[in-house]
């Protein structure tokens, strides 16, 4: 790589040819404010916070967009450098409500830490009084424009991150605003209330309504951890204090999705009204009782292994960890010889014979299929993935039903019965990916096989950890008739056990390891009450078969155990030694998921 | 040698920044041997003195007419103006009153309240009258140390009437004692 010379505040550095001064500033190590750039977005030079002086140049230039030149020389905090960023903030603190004292985002918010370093202790222009609106209209997050600095950071966040392009500007100067479309409420705009505008606002314009006033970012724990909610396992931050979590942040630093979450994650986990099972509970006299994990764990143990191996049934879901799922399958598939197993999702066939691709070759893909998959609804992020994709000029085949939410973005849309037409387009692409879930048909599958190598095939499996069920033969086909005692890992899945339960013997005997209360607890012999995803660790396959590590980040509600601790317990209980590390298991599992 | 002479004032405020000043705690006497406060609204001798004072303190927003005349009367009895507290910096939480007008802010908060029955907007001739706009002290007379906080800390303004007596004017308080809220 070039690297060109230059000088900054009299220290010689060199940096790649192609970098802006911000850059060449940072990898030398000196500290350049920045307002409206984020590391994550394109710079735009809106804000001024970065003016710094360029030998030769008239004036103050902005160091986020100004590119390096061989023999520059630039002062980064010279006496009218200082007074130009004091200026501006002078400016930016006149318009609109920047009263810190009643924001929710004080201390946390980078106009007040920029006014703190550059010792803004009183206005010098009288404040702008007019009143922008509120829009409260999205469930989840405040906008204030009142708050607001017009850093277009959010702007840049919905259209180059999400593709979602639902952000823009009106007006102009003292007026500029940030709004939805044509100018409509935000909550009835094309928004996906994904929250990464939420993620990137510097100050406090944008406000999550759940965790407002919850602590500021120091009184904070973030946890990194994995989203356990579909199968892309997006990397995320559970910020917690005092034992809740407060809210959920994207982890820029994961390497499937790089800061960007979705409403599934971010949201919808934290406003989970169900009820949770927070102890054991065994039948007794018809009535279900809290009893001790011992108890509980005893009388499964005995009905499991009085119970003839063909007559054992096992059903799980797919959002479970790598370790429970190993244990089950070790378990019950192994030690008590059942076969009866079966999961509560289904799984993507396997379309091609290569290794699947991974969700960052939809980025360089000219032509995308999507097939029998509606990542909108399932997969979010993997629907930016797609859009992203289409900004940068490529082509989006849908080959679903009408209703398929990619389906507007789409420049053609086939039924699966004319897959041969965007196979035949595919064959004329430099870098076709088929994105394919569940959806899917036998015929398809076939006809997609014919594009072998010259296409990249990535599967949206419907399940969070559908891999590992696969992987492990968990997914083998569940006959209830057969099934005399029923061990059901439903976790978090809501499942109401109809089409099951009514075809099981009568006198079955039901376990449901379950986080929830739920219609098919009413039909349980044993309940044990398991952990939810922010309160276990262990790790997670995605559905591009790559093996994360999620995190706990609060203790678990009552007596709930984390899945596969209640397993291991089990096994240990029916005499089997299996290993209580977690450490252990977790290698055991991916050595098995090679 | 003669004590320095400190008069403290309050305008639209609501007594917090004067109660951080009581929180300087015992290091009030220490700071006692070298000041003597001539007058506070919280002891019985309430107005700066005639002969003037070396260092005036004022908390609280410009918001009325009477704000105006306690501002200026101070300013003209001091030699050294701070003023402290959000509300005496920026105009603090009175000045959220701006975002409505004074008008508006008055009929909502006197008659409009939902546990309000027949009210009345004050307008007995010993109050001031509200201004349009509620400012910061800086806005009408010339301060020489702004600190800012809601209230400001006890340390801070420790530190900055130990500043003073040491022969030095702070003119940015340290970090460590510089808070907008």
């Amino acid at each position: 790589m070039a690297m060109v010379n230059l000088k900054i505040n009299d220290q010689k550095v060199s940096a790649p040819a192609g970098s802006t001064i911000l850059e060449a500033a940072r990898l030398a190590g000196v500290d350049i404010p920045t307002l409206c750039d984020h590391p994550a977005l394109t710079p735009i030079g809106a804000c001024r916070m970065c003016l710094v002086e360029v030998k030769g140049q008239r004036a103050l230039q902005p160091a986020c967009t100004f590119p390096i030149a061989e023999g520059m020389e630039v002062q980064t905090e010279s006496s009218k450098v200082k007074e130009a960023r004091k200026f501006v903030l002078e400016l930016l603190f006149s318009e609109r409500n920047h009263y810190c004292m009643y924001c929710e985002m004080t201390g946390d918010c980078e106009l007040q830490s920029l006014g703190y370093r550059y010792g803004i202790d009183h206005w010098v222009y009288p404040t702008y009084t007019k009143r922008f609106p509120v829009d409260a209209t999205r469930q989840y997050f405040i906008m204030d424009h009142n708050r607001c600095i017009v850093c277009r950071r959010c702007i840049r966040a919905c259209g180059e991150l999400v593709a979602n392009h639902t952000l823009g500007m009106r007006q102009r100067g003292a007026d500029s605003m940030i709004h939805a479309d044509m100018n409509v409420p935000f909550g009835e705009s094309s928004c996906v209330s994904c929250g990464t505008c939420l993620q990137v606002c510097p100050t406090g314009a944008l406000v999550d309504k759940r965790s407002a006033f919850m602590g500021r970012d120091v009184e904070t724990e973030h946890i990194k951890s994995v989203c356990s909610q579909c199968s892309i396992g997006c990397g995320m931050e559970i910020v917690t204090r005092a034992g809740n979590v407060l809210r959920v942040e994207g982890d820029w630093d994961a390497p499937v999705n790089a800061g960007v979450i979705c409403q599934v994650a971010r949201f919808d986990p934290l406003y989970d009204e169900r009820q949770r099972v927070a102890k054991p509970l065994l039948r007794k006299n018809g009535k279900l009782a809290e009893v001790g994990w011992d108890k509980a764990l005893q009388s499964v143990a005995e009905h499991m292994a009085g119970t003839d191996s063909r007559k054992l049934g096992v059903l799980t879901t797919s959002n479970a960890t790598n370790e429970a799922l190993y244990l089950l399958a070790k378990l019950f598939g192994k030690e008590l010889q059942a076969t009866n197993i079966g999961m509560l999702n289904g799984v993507a066939p396997k379309v091609s014979g290569n290794s699947e691709a991974s969700l960052a070759d939809i980025a360089q893909s000219d032509v995308i299929l999507v097939v029998g998959a509606d990542p909108v609804n399932d997969q979010p992020v993997a629907s930016f993935f797609v859009k992203r994709a289409i900004d940068k000029g490529a082509r989006l085949i849908v080959v679903d039903g009408e209703d398929n939410e990619l389906a507007p973005f789409a420049s053609l849309n086939l039924k699966m019965a004319d897959i041969n037409k965007a196979i035949e387009i595919a064959q004329r692409a430099d870098y076709p990916v088929v994105v394919y879930g569940i959806g899917v048909t036998k015929k398809a599958v076939k006809a997609l096989r014919e594009l072998g190598q010259k296409a990249k095939f990535v599967p949206l499996e419907p399940g969070v950890n559908t891999h590992a069920v696969a992987a492990f033969g968990l997914d083998n086909g569940f006959d209830p008739a057969a099934a005399q005692a029923l061990y059901v890992l439903v976790g978090e899945q809501d499942w109401d056990g109809k089409g099951v339960l009514e075809k099981m013997g009568k006198g079955a005997f039901l376990v449901v390891q379950a986080s929830y209360e739920s219609p098919l607890i009413e039909h349980a012999d044993v309940v044990l009450p398991m952990a939810i995803w922010s309160e276990r660790a262990g790790s997670l396959t995605n559905t591009e078969g790559r093996v994360q590590k999620a995190n706990k980040a609060v203790e678990p509600e009552g007596e709930a155990k984390p899945d596969w601790e209640i397993l291991s317990l089990l096994a240990n209980k029916m005499g089997k030694k299996f290993s209580t590390s977690l450490d252990e298991i977790s290698a055991l599992a991916a050595e098995r998921l090679k | 040698m003669a004590k320095v002479t400190i008069a403290t004032d309050w305008l639209a405020a609501c007594a917090g920044c004067h109660m951080s000043l009581l929180d300087i705690d015992d290091r009030i006497v220490q700071l006692l041997e070298a000041v003597e406060f001539t007058s506070s609204p919280i002891t019985d001798l309430k107005h700066p003195p005639e002969e003037g004072v070396t260092v005036g303190i004022l908390s609280g927003a410009i918001s009325n007419t009477r704000n105006v005349e306690v501002a200026k009367q101070m300013r003209e009895r001091c030699q050294i103006l701070i003023a402290i507290g959000d509300c005496a910096t920026f105009g603090g939480v009175v000045a959220s009153r701006n975002m409505v007008g004074t008008e508006e802010a008055l009929k909502r908060a006197y008659i409009e309240t939902e546990s309000t029955v027949d009210g009345l907007i004050p307008d007995s001739p010993e109050l001031g009258k509200p201004l349009d706009r509620v400012t910061g002290v800086g806005d009408l007379v010339q301060v020489d140390l702004f600190i800012p906080g809601c209230p400001p800390r006890a340390d801070a303004l420790f530190y900055a009437l130990s500043e003073l007596l040491a022969g030095r004017t702070p003119v940015i308080l340290p970090p460590e004692h510089f808070v907008y809220d």
